[in-house]
């Protein structure tokens, strides 16, 4: 009886072979008490399975919502994993043009702004100057192209790229000075990391973060 | 996909952006809260333990592994929850309860009664199993899942689920023989 039980329970867990099936169920005819407790489970089960769900109630994801701890991980601990994190950094002369340009193009948005006085290189009441920063992406089959990262909460519409003629995406950015992580989302769901960024982080999941550091002034 | 698209939620979450939460509570709503209140055959403490899972798995973000399922983590949250709200409660549920829980899932008024002696019955037995065997049999035969998931989930092995789960069965079976559940 426990290795009839067994097929059973095979069956039920929809376990057994197409062929041997037959043969299980041809057993069962010519055996009343095992297929008596075949179909008791089996309506038990489908009793079971297709007995109502509980709706949720209507206010469960605004609860949950507003129970969340405002702040989970403190600035202190992030500085912290940031500053003493092992990392390594593969540097190639691709790599260093690409700096050199990004802080050229920093420097220039900082005389730039210095030298209109212009009201919008301020931001925030803390007036620490912002520093405006140019990001290429060169993706001529892309329909649309933007930049998520930490200064923008990893919006993904938050800083659309505009195409050029020759394929690049462009975008000015004014950041405050600082180290940022982003990554480029292309035509609204395929994230990419910047291949000319200066350095890269991995963010834990597997990816990599493009890293781009604002200067101070 | 989903998976990549459940990374990236997580990702904004973790990154200070707390509303991009809203998105994973309302896809596992259902799942978190129907699992709770099939094991605890109470509503209210369904909702309760629903929510807190919720939170504890937001609080525990950092700790998820990109290698596992989001789902299965937080049904690993949300049944640890459950086995120790059931230790904390010494009263039992009065069969009252669980009918006026199970009324407010039925469909027409026709049915109404029928079927809510049918959920009565059927949550009584669930919540005599032993605790074990409940898991396994809400996890395999109302959330659907396969022995490899509930693997993830409960943190043992498929080969003793499956023994778990047929016990179940035959248990459920005669509780609901015994209940009238089922014809004799």
């Amino acid at each position: 009886m426990n290795k009839d039980m067994d097929i059973i329970h095979r069956l039920l867990d929809g376990e057994v072979p197409e062929e041997e099936k037959r043969e299980i169920l041809d057993r069962m005819d010519s055996d009343p008490v095992l297929k008596k407790e075949f179909n008791e489970l089996e309506k038990a089960l489908c009793m079971v399975k297709n007995s109502d769900r509980l709706a949720v109630p209507e206010s469960f994801t605004s609860d949950v919502m507003r129970r969340l701890p405002a702040c989970r991980v403190s600035p202190v601990k992030r500085i912290g994993d940031f500053l003493f994190e092992g990392r390594i950094l593969k540097w190639n002369m691709a790599a260093a043009l690409a700096t050199a340009c990004l802080l050229i193009i920093a420097f220039a948005g900082i005389f730039q702004s210095w030298e209109k006085q212009h009201p919008v290189s301020y931001i925030n009441a803390s007036s620490e100057p912002t520093v405006t920063v140019k990001i290429n992406f060169y993706a001529p089959g892309a329909k649309t192209v933007s930049v998520a990262g930490n200064f923008n909460k990893w919006k993904v519409n938050e800083n659309a790229l505009r195409k050029q003629d020759n394929g690049v995406w462009t975008i000015e950015i004014p950041l405050k000075p600082g180290i940022y992580n982003y990554m480029f989302v292309v035509d609204g769901k395929v994230w990419m990391t910047d291949p000319n960024a200066e350095s890269y982080r991995d963010d834990g999941f597997g990816y990599r973060n493009a890293v781009l550091k604002v200067a101070k002034l | 996909m989903q998976a990549i698209e459940e990374y990236l939620v997580i990702k904004q979450c973790m990154d200070g952006n707390a509303e991009a939460y809203a998105i994973l509570v309302e896809r596992y709503k259902g799942m978190v809260y129907n699992i709770a209140y099939r094991m605890l055959g109470d509503a209210e403490a369904a909702n309760d333990i629903a929510q807190e899972s919720f939170i504890s798995a937001y609080v525990g973000l950092k700790d998820f592994k990109r290698s596992a399922k989001f789902s299965s983590w937080l049904c690993s949250i949300a049944i640890n929850k459950c086995r120790d709200y059931l230790r904390s409660k010494k009263d039992t549920v009065s069969i009252d309860e669980i009918a006026e829980a199970s009324a407010a899932g039925t469909a027409t008024p026709e049915d109404a009664a029928c079927n809510r002696q049918m959920a009565q019955g059927i949550q009584t037995a669930l919540n005599e199993l032993p605790e074990d065997y409940c898991e396994a049999i809400v996890l395999k035969h109302i959330e659907g899942l396969d022995y490899k998931e509930m693997e993830d989930i409960l943190g043992v092995s498929a080969n003793v689920l499956k023994v778990r789960t047929h016990r179940g069965r035959e248990m459920l079976k005669k509780l609901l023989k015994e209940g009238g559940v089922i014809d004799e």
